[in-house]
């Protein structure tokens, strides 16, 4: 690897560093004028980066970490301004208590929005919606706590600077001090941010923004981790807003307005999102643009030059200054994906695979059994399950066939837990699992693969692998370890660090089977498996699904006849939602009723 | 409570649901069409107005001067579609910005030509007595321009041949693109209709809503909660929900005081969101 | 090409001990250049350059021109904590002159008393400002409710309704409604307060039809409140009750208002453009020489006018442009011969004492002054706020605190 490769692999670690050292260097320079505004800029910035963890990273655009913002200020002023005389030292009560409180209202708007599992649309204005009812509150909300007169829109003042030493003789430091207090404490933040979001929790986080439902499939709580992440921005931002009332010494509601809140995603944007940095370069370029612009050149027009600027950059810098840089470092780099077609053959090894779903046996429990019992799923007029009652268990592979729109995938995701049905049940190793939650039925051992490949295509093919082999032995060697077996038994050692997106279609139906595989699932739920295979790989696909049934239970929906033929299994007809015939698979090529539904004719039906 | 009081406050909150879906429907029509969210339909909505001023100060009736301004909104809207709109299909947030940035350009290049404060049109002085309560009828009149505008849009929609290829467009794509719908061309009409009807709001609104560069602010907040409250069935779930979080506010708004209006407005668009995560309308079989 | 030699000699004199830097005063202008208040920071920056243009023809301060440092607050309240700290570190600016809303006098108030330099407020507001930096040449809300209720009173009679902005602005002057209605034997029959982003005035319309009230105290803020006025008058209310205000055409909302809703309403303030005085009359020509005749003046840019005069006359007084003399100077009983008449600085509370009039909407779209009230007394101001006696105070006082 060479230099510039290992510098852009931690790039994210090493410019931040030096840009730290830099400011405080500068510090040491630039008068206190300049300090006390580019404290401004650090503080938003800090802003951006908590609604980045959330935009950037989570997928969710949040226009409520002003709210948040806010929120920590306010609080962390009002502990402040009661506690200082105890300590001397403003920070230690501040910060702690704001940080707290953003990410403890996070919290609570979180739950709301995820666990009620709102679109993303209805997300971002709930957030909005919650930004502005502060608003319009907090204007005329007045209040007495302690010493601190909370008084409407006159704001909230005499609130303490910022004071680090301690006793009764501490002061509060002047301009420069507090520039390099405030990027001591954002280098901190980001640092911290920055170490969680490379760790299996952000690799989570960001498998979620890319395709939640896949992440729930493979038996993460997505909801939890969302909500965890709303909080940890939460607390970021009420970190930012104590921050902010020691340094302006006051607060207002305008803290909770419109255009504020506006202006955190334009940070973030400018910048470039999912970077992290990006937010604190973004708060920086806006606050210098706007400094220089509107700061002595009396009628500037900043907010129309903001205006024009913010159109531009969504059209022509799509990932901000930090993406266009990267992208062009990028070119320099050696392409890893370039790997992507030197793929070689899948081989299935029966052995290795039974060695993990014994093993996986011995952590899971033996393999169970699915049942469902007058299954009911109806969209509009539309009834594409229409109580199905049927039981499947381990041993040998089931196949469900028919025709297009029969209701065969439908059924699939109402066993998965994909549609919720509007009767009927389904049970999961006899226990029943209708109400459950994804992924909840991915706990109790259920595998799922639809029938668009799902892989996550930023990461690379063993991280991929990796996150199905972490979510179910929760240790990172022996995760490293299943998926290091799976890799090789798809032929695709030499794709590790190909990014998944780079896949051909059916090099993806593999990896979203592996990972599959690296779940080792009790019960196993493959959605035309098959569809884009050579017949090499389908003859190996049929050997894997053998497998995998005698160890679990497996349901395979397929169109390829041959296919289902060599899986050797039971197989069943459905027709508009309802078991049509079953048996196995040469009666039914003889049933011409069968037949007739497959060509659409009437005869026999 | 009199019953002169309650059927003044049911008629008056009725019109305010009214003036909230005028101002809405251009925001609903691009966004159930394009499914593009125009954070500047609140400006477009200040362009009509200050284009109805502008006439209007030239001896132009006002009658005259609303479709001089519904033209006027439309011609900067189907510019706005082709420079900006276009090159963002897809990027619903990237969008929102985008527009979010033209309104603030919008309102200062407002300020810059109209300076802050312009003299208004006024309100045609006639008034409906309930009882022993007098009603301004300009404000009433409004429930049938609303009744009369949502006619219009849903037979555009339903009824011409540009309605059912925009239907079309947007519901599957691919195939109206196969059977020979240019779907840009069409978005671009869809688009220029939206910024029409909102300047047709503007205007038409004019003497309730002085013309001012920050009009649009005030009610873009509330026309872009009542859209997303709305969910895919925009027209119909437009209007339903301009009459229960409109009409709530105003009934909140006359019974307790006004801020608690203005609360009731955002904790029951919270509360709807919460129980219909993506809008009221998320089941219906209905298509416009 | 004398007064350049003088001043050059002035200067050359003064850099011998405080540095050439300082050879011109200083002073800080902070107004919403652009923005939703521009409406009023335009007016009041303007004011601010007239104001030193006229001083500096006069003489200057301490026989030098004086030198305006400009900031556009852009109606954003960051901005205003911002530049108050750019002026003051970066500029050394000797005054402050700056702020519309409460809140960014609140939020700069702090960075003024930590700078201790003096600080002018020119708008009018709800009152009850108090620390020695600051200085407020506006009308506060009780020394203009206190005229304005016991004449509105007397010509319609005792039932009050009150409809006021919902923040502080607002809810202060419904106190001071309250209290002087009590004195006044008149009776506040109903209130609602609005938020500020409100545009749907229907339901306030019809409470205000169900309580019967002899007048309404209508305050509403910028331009989009006006929608109220419309709404009143196309109601038919205007002819049955009255309205009276304390900030209607602050914000020049009677250019905004139709001639028919605006004809009869009541505004009162300490200043409006047809005062009759020489003062104004000067005033005036200086002003649409300048900037021309439209829009009207308002009340705001009376107040920083009669600021800088007050802050120049103060420097002159003290000679020196320091901040503890001029201060002391400030506080020496000061008048100045105002576009609004006599004005005098209260040594106590830092508050002007200075006409209040009261004028009726006309219907081009202006006022007509029916009654003036001479020498009115910022009394709250002066009963809370000693500052001669007790220095050290540094306090925004409420009455609803009390």
């Amino acid at each position: 690897m060479s230099l510039s490769e290992k510098l852009h692999r931690s790039a994210g670690l090493v410019f931040p560093a030096l840009a730290t050292l830099a400011a405080l260097a500068a510090a040491a320079v630039i008068d206190p004028y300049l300090a006390y505004v580019a404290t401004s800029w650090v503080i938003f910035g800090l802003l951006g980066l908590s609604l980045d963890l959330v935009w950037g990273r989570g997928g969710l655009l949040s226009l409520g970490q002003t709210a948040f913002y806010g929120l920590g200020g306010y609080f962390g002023s009002v502990v402040a301004i009661n506690m200082v005389t105890l300590t001397g030292n403003s920070l230690i009560w501040s910060l702690p208590a704001g940080a707290a409180f953003g990410a403890l209202s996070a919290a609570l708007l979180g739950w709301i929005i995820f666990f009620a599992r709102m679109g993303p649309l209805q997300a971002t204005i709930l957030s909005y919606t919650f930004t502005l009812l502060l608003w319009s509150v907090s204007q005329s909300f007045s209040m007495n706590v302690g010493d601190a007169a909370i008084g409407g829109d006159n704001g909230l003042s005499g609130i303490p600077g910022v004071v680090v030493g301690f006793g009764t003789a501490a002061e509060a430091l002047g301009p420069t001090e507090v520039f390099v207090v405030a990027v001591l404490i954002a280098a901190a933040a980001y640092f911290l941010c920055s170490w969680l979001m490379r760790g299996t929790f952000g690799r989570v986080i960001d498998c979620i923004r890319i395709d939640a439902q896949k992440t729930e499939l493979l038996g993460y709580d997505v909801r939890r981790y969302q909500l965890a992440n709303f909080a940890v921005a939460g607390a970021v931002a009420g970190l930012a807003g104590a921050l902010f009332g020691a340094w302006a010494n006051y607060i207002n509601p305008t803290i909770f307005s419109v255009q504020e809140a506006m202006l955190v995603p334009i940070y973030v944007l400018v910048g470039g999102l999912g970077t992290l940095a990006g937010a604190f370069v973004g708060a920086i370029v806006i606050g210098a643009l706007s400094f220089y612009l509107g700061g002595g050149a009396v009628g500037g027009q900043t907010t129309l030059i903001l205006g024009v600027v913010l159109i531009l950059l969504v059209l022509f810098l799509r990932n901000g200054l930090l993406g266009a840089l990267d992208a062009l470092w990028r070119r320099t780099l050696p392409d890893h994906n370039a790997a992507a077609r030197e793929t070689g053959s899948v081989a299935i090894d029966p052995t290795v695979l039974e060695g993990i779903l014994v093993e996986a046996t011995g952590r899971a429990g033996p393999a169970k059994s699915l049942a469902t019992s007058d299954l009911y799923k109806r969209f509009g007029g539309v009834i594409p399950v229409d109580k199905v009652t049927r039981e499947f268990n381990p041993g040998r592979p089931y196949s469900l066939i028919g025709p297009n729109g029969a209701g065969k995938s439908s059924y699939l995701k109402a066993c998965a837990g994909i549609y919720q049905p509007e009767a009927g049940s389904v049970l999961i190793g006899g226990t029943d699992v209708t109400g459950a939650a994804v992924v909840e039925r991915a706990r109790q051992g259920m595998g799922v693969k639809n029938q668009k490949p799902q892989v996550f295509g930023e990461l690379t093919v063993l991280d991929n692998l990796w996150m199905a082999a972490f979510s179910r032995t929760r240790d990172k060697a022996a995760a490293a370890a299943i998926s290091h077996k799976i890799l090789s038994m798809l032929g695709m050692e030499r794709q590790a660090a190909v990014q998944a997106s780079a896949l051909s279609h059916g090099q993806q139906q593999w990896l979203d089977i592996g990972m599959v595989l690296c779940l080792a699932p009790r019960v196993v739920l493959l959605d035309e498996p098959a569809a884009g295979m050579t017949n090499e790989e389908t003859c190996e696909l049929s050997v894997l699904v053998r497998t995998l049934a005698r160890h679990a239970t497996a349901i395979v929906v397929e169109h390829d006849m041959e296919f289902v033929r060599t899986l050797e299994g039971h197989v069943t007809v459905l027709h508009q939602g309802k078991v049509f015939a079953e048996g196995d698979i040469a009666a039914l090529r003889g049933d011409d009723r069968v037949l007739d539904i497959y060509l659409g004719r009437r005869e026999h039906v | 409570m009199e019953l002169d009081y309650l059927a003044t406050v049911l008629l008056s909150s009725l019109s305010s649901a009214s003036i909230l879906l005028i101002a809405t429907i251009g925001l609903a029509v691009v966004f159930g069409l394009m499914g593009v969210i125009n954070l500047a339909h609140g400006e477009f909505l200040m362009i009509g107005a200050y284009t109805a001023l502008t006439v209007t100060q030239h001896g132009v009736p006002f009658i005259l001067a609303i479709p001089v301004a519904v033209l006027a909104t439309m011609a900067i809207g189907a510019l706005v579609e082709v420079l900006i709109i276009r090159r963002l299909y897809g990027r619903l947030f990237d969008t929102m910005l985008a527009t979010w940035g033209l309104s603030i350009a919008f309102y200062q290049l407002a300020v810059l030509i109209f300076g802050t404060v312009s003299p208004g049109i006024g309100m045609p002085q006639f008034s409906l007595r309930i009882g022993g309560y007098s009603l301004a009828g300009y404000p009433l009149l409004m429930i049938g321009v609303a009744a009369l505008t949502g006619a219009f849009v849903y037979f555009l929609m339903t009824r011409t041949v540009y309605g059912m290829k925009a239907r079309a467009a947007i519901q599957v794509p691919e195939m109206a693109q196969a059977i020979g719908i240019e779907s840009s061309r069409i978005n671009t009409l869809t688009f220029s209709i939206g910024c029409g009807l909102a300047g047709f709001a503007g205007a038409v609104l004019l003497p309730i809503v002085p013309a001012t560069p920050s009009m649009g602010f005030a009610f873009v907040v509330k026309a872009f909660l009542t859209v997303v409250v709305a969910g895919p069935v925009t027209l119909t779930g437009s209007t339903l929900a301009a009459i229960g979080l409109g009409g709530g506010a105003s009934i909140t708004a006359s019974f307790l005081t006004s801020v608690s209006g203005d609360v009731f407005f955002f904790l029951v668009t919270a509360l709807l969101l919460w129980l219909y995560p993506v809008g009221i309308t998320a089941r219906w079989q209905r298509k416009m | 090409m004398r007064r350049f030699h003088s001043a050059l000699a002035l200067s050359t004199a003064l850099a011998l001990f405080s540095g050439a830097a300082s050879a011109q005063t200083k002073i800080g202008a902070i107004f919403d250049l652009t923005g939703g208040l521009n409406i009023y920071g335009i007016q009041q920056d303007n004011a601010l350059k007239l104001a030193v243009e006229d001083v500096n023809a006069k003489g200057g301060v301490l026989g030098s021109p004086v030198e305006v440092v400009s900031y556009d607050a852009q109606s954003e309240l960051s901005k205003y904590t911002q530049y108050a700290n750019t002026a003051i570190l970066k500029d050394q600016v000797k005054a402050l002159f700056a702020g519309l809303t409460s809140s960014s006098r609140e939020a700069m108030r702090p960075i003024v008393r930590k700078a201790k330099i003096p600080y002018f407020y020119g708008s009018l507001y709800e009152g009850g400002a108090c620390d020695k930096e600051t200085f407020v040449t506006g009308s506060s809300a009780s020394q203009q409710l206190s005229v304005l209720i016991e004449w509105a009173v007397k010509k319609y009679g005792k039932k009050i309704y009150i409809m006021a902005p919902d923040y502080n602005f607002g809810t202060i002057s419904a106190h001071w409604i309250k209290e002087y209605a009590k004195k006044a034997g008149a009776e506040v029959v109903g209130e609602d307060f609005l938020a500020l982003t409100v545009t749907d005035y229907a339901p306030t319309i019809q409470k205000i039809q169900a309580a019967k009230p002899d007048f309404v105290v209508a305050l509403p803020v910028g331009a989009n409140q006006t929608g109220f006025l419309e709404q009143f008058a196309a109601a038919g209310l205007k002819d049955r009750i009255g309205v009276v205000s304390t900030n209607y055409g602050s914000g020049n909302q009677q250019v905004v208002v139709s001639p028919q809703a605006g004809k009869g309403l009541i505004a009162s303030q300490g200043y409006f453009q047809p005062v009759e005085n020489a003062a104004n009359a000067d005033f005036v020509k200086l002003w649409t020489a300048k900037y021309g005749a439209e829009p009207p003046i308002v009340s705001e840019a009376v107040d920083i006018w009669n600021a800088v005069h007050l802050w120049a006359a103060a420097a002159n007084k003290a000679g020196s442009a320091d901040a503890q003399p001029v201060i002391s100077a400030l506080e020496s009983g000061l008048t100045f011969e105002a576009p609004n008449g006599t004005v005098k600085l209260e040594p106590g509370s830092h508050h002007l004492r200075q006409n209040i009039y009261i004028a009726e909407g006309n219907d081009k779209h202006g006022f007509n002054i029916i009654e003036t009230f001479s020498d009115v007394a910022p009394s709250y101001e002066n009963e809370k706020c000693d500052l001669v006696a007790n220095p050290a105070l540094a306090e925004h006082f409420t009455p609803e605190s009390q």
